[in-house]
């Protein structure tokens, strides 16, 4: 098989090259006339080691979709070099593609082909013997839970069907390195945890790199072995899911549910290691820097106040608190 | 990558353009319909003029000739047009494919439709009007045939690369290109009728000498002395300059961001 040989040349699965090693990427989109240029990619370096899942976060407009575009060998960037599996990525981006393969949440495939035609099409893009593609689309079909709707349109599925498709569509040359920019964006979430399992699985059973982009951080908190946060076109911070959650500056989150809230308030924000994060009627949920030593000190203050407490709760920072938090940080801090 | 990987990649895109044909009503129509509609409705104007064998034989071998064109180059423009439609563009370009696999599987469908565009026009003709293309012979009709269909592929690769650099919108020109070759390249009346400035323009279409050379065996002397050679060595060099474009179009829109525009 054609893409099988391709991955065992320079970077084999037990060659030492990582999956991905860029440095200086910066890619700016030039005016159109009615928009101004864009410089949407900052200076990235970035290296992932093989079999990992690595995650992409940052707000709209970040450049996650153009960091994952660039490295699926879809665009061209305008400084920088790297090598994806061990190839060049200025000067072999037709290799690469052959290693690697795409999926978005926008799942868009020929309106009225079926998916057995999409997946056969696809299989003759990627150069799969005819043998190939038949025992491809068999094994995608099944492990994506669409023999009843092979024969259906694409644009005749639902939403949660055309990226399932749109998956099966991606792993068609069985690739090296998976990009999924917001592979759950637009599903409900049975079907986005569904294809979560999927790809863990897939990942366990074939050993495939997973890149992917989210917006969805209990989805980036469950697949990744590592997270890069972008911000402006920069990373501003990489590590794993843990290491970036104890790397934000408070420590715990307290949610006090009661009555009376109101004057509480007030004195929470004048404490020191504290503040508001959001307040609704009955409802207050703070960020503690301090340890949970400190809840003593700060229930009396609460009770003090006139407050009735009926609920508290101190939970671990999430991977949405440290989104939020580099995400709202400003260059300076 | 090796030859039958090629030949793989090729065929899929000869594939794609099978199944839209297959699907899409409208695509038969285009590929069937319309030029028949067109043969018979000249034919019977050369009817009703009254005009001599040699006459009818001239402005058929000019209907013919466009409908092959325009039917070559529509398959090698709609691959394109109709992924930027269906907004599939980019998954197709992730592919490991290249430029020549996109004008061989296309231009391949194109040759095949115009094949079969040119022998139902060839019987309508013979059948509605008594006029017979087999009687210049099998290699000059040949010649003539493959010379029409690379001036197609021409066509087809302009506006593939047109579409890569201005979106959906250029489905005008797919259908507008051959319009204006019909007019400059002498479909229906000799290139000497018209004005000079004009037929300054006709002198470098290879159409033109096709035209020429395939009239000249139906009593119409050419222009000049090799209409033949002139028009391959047009078309030829046209050939490389339209893949040029677009490999530099693929080129522009991986390097502006188009293509992932085009695919939103």
């Amino acid at each position: 098989m054609e893409s099988s040989s391709e991955r065992d040349l320079p970077g084999s699965k037990t060659g030492m090259h990582p999956a991905v090693e860029i440095r200086g990427i910066e890619k700016i989109y030039p005016s159109t006339g009615r928009t101004a240029s864009i410089h949407a990619l900052k200076g990235i370096d970035l290296t992932i080691e093989r079999g990992t899942i690595f995650c992409v976060l940052g707000p709209n407009g970040a450049g996650k979709t153009t960091l994952i575009s660039i490295l699926a060998g879809l665009i061209l960037p305008d400084a920088g070099e790297g090598r994806i599996w061990g190839l060049n990525l200025l000067k072999q981006r037709r290799r690469i593609r052959a290693v690697v393969n795409f999926a978005s949440g926008q799942a868009n495939l020929p309106d009225n082909f079926t998916s057995d035609e999409i997946l056969n099409y696809f299989g003759m893009l990627y150069g799969l013997p005819k043998k190939e593609r038949r025992r491809k689309t068999e094994e995608l079909i099944v492990f994506f839970e669409l023999d009843r709707h092979r024969k259906v349109p694409f644009n005749q599925l639902s939403t949660g069907l055309k990226q399932r498709l749109a998956l099966a569509k991606s792993l068609v040359n069985d690739p090296a390195i998976l990009f999924l920019d917001e592979p759950t964006g637009r599903l409900d979430p049975a079907v986005a945890q569904l294809i979560r399992s999927r790809l863990i699985q897939w990942r366990k059973v074939h050993d495939t790199t997973i890149i992917l982009t989210t917006h969805q951080m209990d989805e980036a908190d469950q697949l990744s072995d590592r997270i890069a946060f972008l911000k402006e076109g920069r990373i501003i911070r990489v590590g794993g899911a843990d290491d970036l959650k104890q790397s934000i500056a408070f420590q715990q989150r307290l949610i006090i549910e009661g009555r009376n809230l109101d004057g509480p308030a007030r004195i929470i924000e004048e404490l020191e290691g504290f503040a508001i994060v959001e307040a609704e009627e009955g409802r207050l949920i703070c960020r503690m820097d301090s340890g949970v030593d400190s809840l003593n000190s700060i229930l009396e203050k609460l009770l003090t106040a006139g407050a009735v407490l009926e609920n508290l709760e101190v939970t671990k920072p999430t991977l949405g608190d440290v989104f939020i938090e580099l995400a709202n940080r400003s260059d300076s801090d | 990558m090796n030859w039958q990987t090629d030949l793989i990649q090729i065929s899929g895109f000869f594939y794609k353009i099978w199944l839209i044909t297959k699907k899409r009503t409208y695509h038969i129509f285009e590929i069937l319909f319309w030029p028949a509609i067109g043969l018979v409705s000249v034919g019977l104007l050369t009817r009703f003029l009254s005009l001599s064998s040699e006459m009818v034989a001239f402005i058929l071998i000019g209907v013919i000739a466009l409908s092959v064109v325009q039917i070559g180059q529509l398959d090698m423009s709609y691959l394109i047009l109709y992924s930027i439609w269906n907004k599939s563009l980019k998954h197709e370009m992730a592919a490991p494919v290249g430029v020549s696999h996109i004008i061989v599987g296309t231009w391949t469908m194109g040759v095949v439709h115009s094949v079969l565009v040119f022998a139902l026009l060839s019987f309508f003709s013979e059948r509605a009007f008594g006029f017979r293309f087999v009687d210049a012979g099998l290699l000059p009709l040949i010649l003539f045939f493959l010379g029409l269909s690379l001036t197609s592929a021409v066509v087809g690769i302009l506006v593939c690369a047109l579409a890569f650099r201005f979106g959906g919108r250029s489905h005008v020109a797919a259908n507008s290109v051959v319009s204006v070759l019909a007019l400059l390249s002498g479909i229906y009346y000799p290139v000497s009728v018209l004005p000079d400035p004009v037929r300054a323009v006709s002198v470098i279409i290879p159409l033109t000498y096709f035209l020429e050379y395939f009239r000249s065996f139906f009593g119409f002397a050419p222009s000049g002395a090799h209409p033949l050679l002139t028009g391959y060595a047009l078309v030829l060099a046209y050939l490389i300059l339209a893949c040029l474009a677009l490999a530099y179009s693929i080129h522009h829109s991986q390097k502006s961001g188009i293509i992932l525009r085009m695919s939103e």
